[in-house]
């Protein structure tokens, strides 16, 4: 049967229009109204508002704290997105390629960490960490190096990159299982091929096994960096609250204490905005320098 | 025929999906005018016969003191007034969980201000508590007393008005276990220099770091350790001008002297290595395992910590020993106070509510239940029984002029100029600073806050 324009517009509206309306509720309203909001001195408790313009903006830019806050993200950007993205691959391609027996068990443990909320995981590494029981320093103390155990999240220099080491973990898992995918899709006959001309496993990893699953490398990539600009707060909020003395703060938990610890939700808004700038340039800068043209072979 | 049939059910879809849409997003003002006007009479706060009556909406934070004291006190009220219906809104999260309905205008009728999350210098700000100054003047305590007199300490001021009642005094000082002292003869300091050969002679014998705070929240430091020594240092005044920020405050003389004490302790190692990443309860937790000898915290460490005292410990409490030695011991209040919304419904309840929590009798239970003290005076604490030894020690303590001095602060310290202060506090006591550093960061932190302000 064929369908009539109206029924063509009416199934068309069906698909959109709720769609639409939950995009609308619950990204456009938010989005908009902190917006806003980033426009008046608002403690984000009464409902005493004050317009004030571009104040919160010129109170961003003169912040001392702000662009350490950034540094912190960035920093924790790079160290996770090559941190995961390392051990992701290597797992992967060993799960696949490498035909280990166990291999469904060590996906299993491997994704563990992704079943787990982020507080939970944030709990149990303040206590590895914890400087007197925790199992790092006492590890340490067991090969010997007692010099190097340390109060790590106490530490000003050590609490930042002591925060690294559970996002990765906790990240491994999802992407390994995404790459694993990309990979099974790559068909054996080139990995035949490149083995009659006499490529080398090594050889074969870099001229079949990453062309080819380039599109889930990338995708892997810009969400890791998504998700740490968004959501590298939690992690920081639960192990360290930002301290000790701003040393761990990043925007989100920078948000978090101006809003709703010292009251100024206006500001806290604008640092939102700023978090969404910030967010949409780097991606889009990610998508300039990862376009490749689609491997054929 | 079925085509159209398919497609005007669709459409049907469609439009209530639409229409959910705008009920879900229409703005709620029938409601909130609904709420605030007392036509309907179930709200109206006094039943026929002039009694009081409708809804009572209490809103508590339940921390370290517990809450069966608050029960006791509205199993009472409701004894008292049958035909009030107390509805709590209670536990350690209540402050954010009620901030909803307090931006949306339809507050509780009675907040107890304490805990994370609440602050009552932003309430009133804010203009969300009932000015209680008038009513204050006619309230009297069960012997007929004026409870505008027996106060231990006044309730803030905000420009000559009363928004809030202080109900719970609590003090900051410092925790040790006086059993461990007792056993190992060590000292209990009285003032920075026994302090500092107390705990060389604790470090030396124990090998541990003897001094723990929470790092995660240096204010716990500030208020409980440097806030005396401000007080002893320079009295009222200084601990004022501190608080407010005032220009050169913190880069004044006395000032500075305190804060090389503190640099002094970094130096000698007296602090915790780890305690930038402790929170609130792994420090008092360290504390009772004798990873460290002592603790600036409130009296709300032993109930809160009930579960793991470990046996024979035994809690002794002591004003903070910051001051120089021909300084006294000096104190300052933390008070937790009780309050009327601004737009409370039942603002007849809420007032009855407020007058019957505030009474001798209920000052004695409340420390029975807390081990803490209501901001009540004339309350005998020795006459009971299960009031902890250590609080009618400090409560004696506390009341007489020779041996510890009471200082005021004229209202909490806003977090706008707390927080940049602790954390440059925190960088002082983990070595990473000099008390010249922190007394400037500190200065510059007061200057901002001044220019937000204005």
């Amino acid at each position: 049967m064929v369908q009539s324009k109206k029924q063509k517009y009416l199934f068309l509206a069906f698909c959109l229009i709720p769609t639409f309306i939950m995009f609308a509720i619950f990204t456009l309203y938010p989005l908009f109204s902190g917006l806003y909001y980033s426009f008046f001195d608002w403690s984000g408790s009464s409902q005493n508002k004050e317009f004030v313009g571009l104040a919160n903006y010129i109170k961003l830019v003169k912040d001392a704290i702000i662009p350490n806050t950034i540094i912190h993200d960035y920093f924790l950007v790079a160290t996770k997105v090559i941190g995961i993205m390392v051990l992701a691959l290597f797992f992967a391609v060993a799960l696949t390629q490498l035909k280990i027996k166990e291999a469904p068990f060590y996906r299993i443990v491997f994704f563990f960490p992704n079943i787990m909320s982020v507080v939970v995981i944030g709990i149990l590494w303040t206590f590895i960490y914890n400087p007197n029981l925790g199992l790092v320093n006492s590890g340490l103390e067991f090969i010997g190096l007692e010099s190097w155990a340390k109060p790590w999240l106490g530490d000003e220099d050590w609490a930042l990159p002591s925060l690294v080491l559970p996002s990765v973990w906790a990240g491994i898992g999802l992407f390994m299982l995404l790459l694993m995918g990309g990979i099974s899709n790559v068909s054996k006959s080139y990995y035949e091929a490149a083995e009659l001309d006499g490529a080398s496993e090594w050889q074969q990893f870099w001229k079949v096994t990453l062309p080819l699953i380039w599109p889930q490398v990338k995708i892997s990539i810009l969400y890791i960096v998504i998700t740490t600009l968004n959501g590298s707060f939690i992690i920081v909020q639960v192990m360290t609250g930002g301290g000790p003395n701003n040393s761990t703060h990043v925007m989100g938990s920078y948000l978090y204490q101006q809003a709703f610890v010292q009251y100024n939700f206006g500001y806290g808004a604008t640092i939102g905005v700023m978090i969404l700038i910030l967010s949409l340039l780097t991606v889009l800068i990610l998508q300039f320098f990862m376009r490749r043209d689609k491997v054929e072979y | 025929m079925k085509g159209i049939k398919k497609s005007r059910i669709l459409f049907l879809f469609v439009a209530m999906l639409l229409i959910a849409f705008t009920v879900a997003c229409s703005n709620d003002e029938d409601a909130g005018g609904d709420a605030d006007s007392d036509s309907d009479g179930n709200d109206t706060g006094s039943s026929e016969d002039g009694g009081i009556s409708g809804d009572l909406e209490l809103q508590y934070f339940v921390g370290g003191y517990g809450d069966s004291w608050w029960k006791e006190v509205i199993a009472g009220f409701k004894e008292e007034y049958p035909d009030v219906n107390v509805i709590e809104h209670a536990g350690p999260n209540i402050n954010e969980e009620m901030r909803s309905r307090w931006v949306s205008n339809d507050p509780p009728d009675v907040v107890y201000i304490d805990g994370a999350g609440s602050s009552e210098a932003q309430m009133v700000e804010d203009g969300q508590l009932m000015n209680l100054s008038d009513w204050l003047q006619d309230i009297e305590l069960e012997n007929g007393d004026k409870l505008v007199d027996s106060f231990i300490v006044e309730p803030a001021n905000y420009d000559g008005d009363v928004y809030t009642l202080p109900l719970v005094f609590d003090t900051w000082g410092t925790w040790y276990d006086r059993a461990l002292f007792e056993d190992k003869g060590f000292e209990v300091p009285t003032d920075f220099e026994s302090l500092m050969s107390s705990m060389e002679e604790i470090k030396e014998s124990e090998g541990i770091d003897p001094f723990v705070t929470s790092g995660q929240h240096p204010y716990y430091f500030l208020r409980g350790a440097l806030y005396p020594a401000f007080g002893a240092a320079g009295g009222e005044e200084l601990l004022t001008s501190v608080i407010k920020g005032e220009e050169g405050a913190w880069t004044s003389e006395p000032v500075l002297e305190v804060m090389k004490r503190v640099e002094r302790m970094a130096d000698e190692g007296m602090f915790d290595s780890g305690l930038g990443a402790l929170n609130h309860t792994q420090s008092q937790m360290n504390f009772l395992l004798h990873d460290n000898a002592f603790i600036p915290v409130g009296f709300w460490l032993p109930n809160e910590m009930a579960n793991d005292i470990p046996d024979g410990f035994e809690f002794g409490f002591i004003p903070s020993p910051m001051q120089a030695p021909d300084e006294t011991f000096a104190i300052v209040p933390d008070l937790r106070p009780l309050a009327i919304a601004e737009n409370a419904e039942n603002p007849e309840a809420a007032k009855a509510f407020v007058e019957f929590a505030f009474t001798r009798d209920y000052a004695m239970s409340f420390s029975e239940h807390t081990g803490a003290i209501m901001n009540l005076t004339e309350v005998d604490l020795s006459q009971s029984d299960e009031v902890p030894v250590y609080l009618t020690e400090a409560n004696a303590m506390i009341n007489d002029p020779d041996q510890v001095q009471i200082y005021n602060k004229p209202h909490p310290m806003s977090s706008d100029l707390e927080t940049p202060v602790g954390n440059a506090l925190m960088s002082l006591m983990l070595g990473n600073a000099s008390a010249e550093e922190f007394v400037e960061a500190a200065e510059k932190a007061a200057a901002e806050y001044r220019s937000s302000n204005e």
